[in-house]
């Protein structure tokens, strides 16, 4: 991750958040019990450098281009009766990997013909844990029609909804760093990988290496969704530009 | 419910290890597709395996294979490896040329000492490419490099490239070498228009107060 000077601020707040939260007197003690990797320090570190504004049916087009075009596209080279395996990473706290779970569920006609897996992953373990237990405020709600709610929610009382106990456990939640390939090769390969609003973030080096990594984990034909601003073609050339009446996704070459 | 929630499968075995450059030497020179592919990744953390990186771009026919090269070179980083990508600056497959310039940005540093000369380098391309490059080096560095190639420099192209490099670091030094640029060519509308853009962004920045 790159944060230049606009960000300068951005990140001296989360190291006064982290000297806060370990209780460091001053600069040097924190660096050293970050460098010591006390208490996992490095990983609660990481977790606060990490983005997790989010919210269900974001950029429902993507969702939509999903049931419309990418997997029948899909299916048309599948093997009959082999899963199809769709990936949201970064997660974050779980709300696309559920929306994608609600939206195949609510708008696809044959979501009960095929056996769908649909993980999700993220580099904070703080985000994965809080995608796992699924209660999530008002906010994040905010795009979903009231009878996708009233099925997929219960009311968790004090301003919160929890994920219906079928539906949070379809959803299968890892840790994962998309930069590193140890990380990424276990998940083994996907149809479609949705990965949103990350690679803004990275530098060269490591926007290339996720992009290669992700290539690894898409089966040969499979579509990869990047955020609306991001574009796959100023970082690889390892993909083909796929464009559809929704939404323009990549996708690996079939070969 | 249709959904199903499995552990993932275990990914297929590799054709063996990739742990030594000999090893990487022999799978991108012998291998198919999939084990060249392998190994072009696996050599971005053996920094012995530059040569053989080298050789396996120059006669490598898979895109994806070829961006995985230049990629362990562009992660290994080092003399060697910037060595290893600068004479594909020169291809003439524009892919092979933008993507060999894309590699050498990624390296920063260990790119930097070849830049000055890519800037005086016979050929225009590489040229307007070196101007792209230049846009990673901090800018107290890479303005006086394009601020001497705008004085001296006879093709619009290049030179639009670098006002273009120099609107972007936005460094005061370099509006005396804008205006020059803008006298000498005088009456070339495209190029009279970029620098003005460019001094109008400079000045811009140069009185920006800091937060």
């Amino acid at each position: 991750m790159v944060f230049g000077e606009p960000k300068r601020y951005f990140v001296e707040r989360r190291v006064v958040e982290r000297m806060l939260g370990t209780h460091s007197g001053s600069f040097e003690e924190y660096f050293a019990r970050l460098r010591a990797d006390l208490d996992r320090e490095i990983e609660q570190f990481v977790n606060a450098f990490t983005i997790n504004e989010t919210y269900f049916y974001r950029e429902e087009h993507q969702l939509a281009c999903l049931t419309t075009d990418l997997l029948a596209a899909r299916l048309k080279v599948k093997a009959r009766g082999s899963p199809i395996r769709i990936w949201s990473v970064p997660c974050s706290t779980g709300e696309e990997p559920y929306s994608i779970a609600m939206w195949l569920l609510e708008n696809w006609p044959h979501v009960d013909e095929h056996e769908i897996e649909i993980v999700g992953s993220d580099i904070d373990t703080g985000a994965v844990e809080l995608a796992r237990a699924g209660v999530y405020g008002k906010r994040a709600l905010m795009r979903l029609p009231p009878s996708v709610v009233d099925k997929y929610f219960a009311f968790d009382g004090d301003a919160s909804w929890r994920i219906v106990d079928d539906l949070r456990h379809s959803v299968l939640f890892t840790a994962a760093n998309i930069v590193n390939r140890a990380d990424t090769v276990v998940h083994g390969k996907f149809d479609v990988i949705f990965c949103r609003n990350v690679l803004i973030y990275f530098d060269d080096i490591s926007r290339r290496t996720a992009a290669e990594n992700l290539f690894e984990n898409l089966l040969p034909g499979g579509f990869i969704c990047l955020g609306h601003t991001e574009s796959m073609s100023r970082i690889s050339p390892l993909f083909d530009v796929a464009r559809f009446d929704d939404a323009i996704v990549y996708q690996r070459p079939s070969r | 419910m249709p959904l199903t929630r499995k552990p993932p499968p275990a990914p297929p075995a590799g054709a063996g290890p990739l742990a030594d450059a000999a090893a990487i030497a022999r799978a991108l020179a012998d291998g198919n597709e999939d084990e060249r592919w392998a190994a072009a990744r696996a050599a971005a953390n053996l920094p012995d395996s530059v040569p053989a990186l080298k050789d396996a771009l120059a006669g490598e026919t898979s895109a994806a294979v070829r961006e995985a090269l230049f990629s362990a070179l562009a992660r290994i980083a080092s003399p060697q490896s910037a060595e290893a990508v600068l004479p594909l600056l020169r291809s003439d497959d524009a892919l092979l040329r933008t993507r060999a310039s894309d590699a050498l940005v990624a390296m920063k540093q260990a790119a930097w000492p070849y830049i000055a000369a890519l800037l005086r380098d016979e050929s225009a391309d590489v040229r307007v490419l070196a101007c792209g490059m230049v846009r990673e080096m901090p800018s107290e560095r890479a303005a006086p490099l394009c601020c001497d190639l705008l004085d001296a420099e006879p093709e619009q192209n290049v030179c639009a490239a670098a006002v273009e490099t120099l609107a972007e670091i936005g460094h005061a030094s370099a509006l005396p070498a804008l205006m020059r640029c803008a006298q000498r060519f005088r009456g070339t509308p495209f190029l009279e228009f970029s620098i003005n853009t460019a001094i109008d962004r400079v000045r811009s920045q140069a009185i920006t107060p800091r937060a």
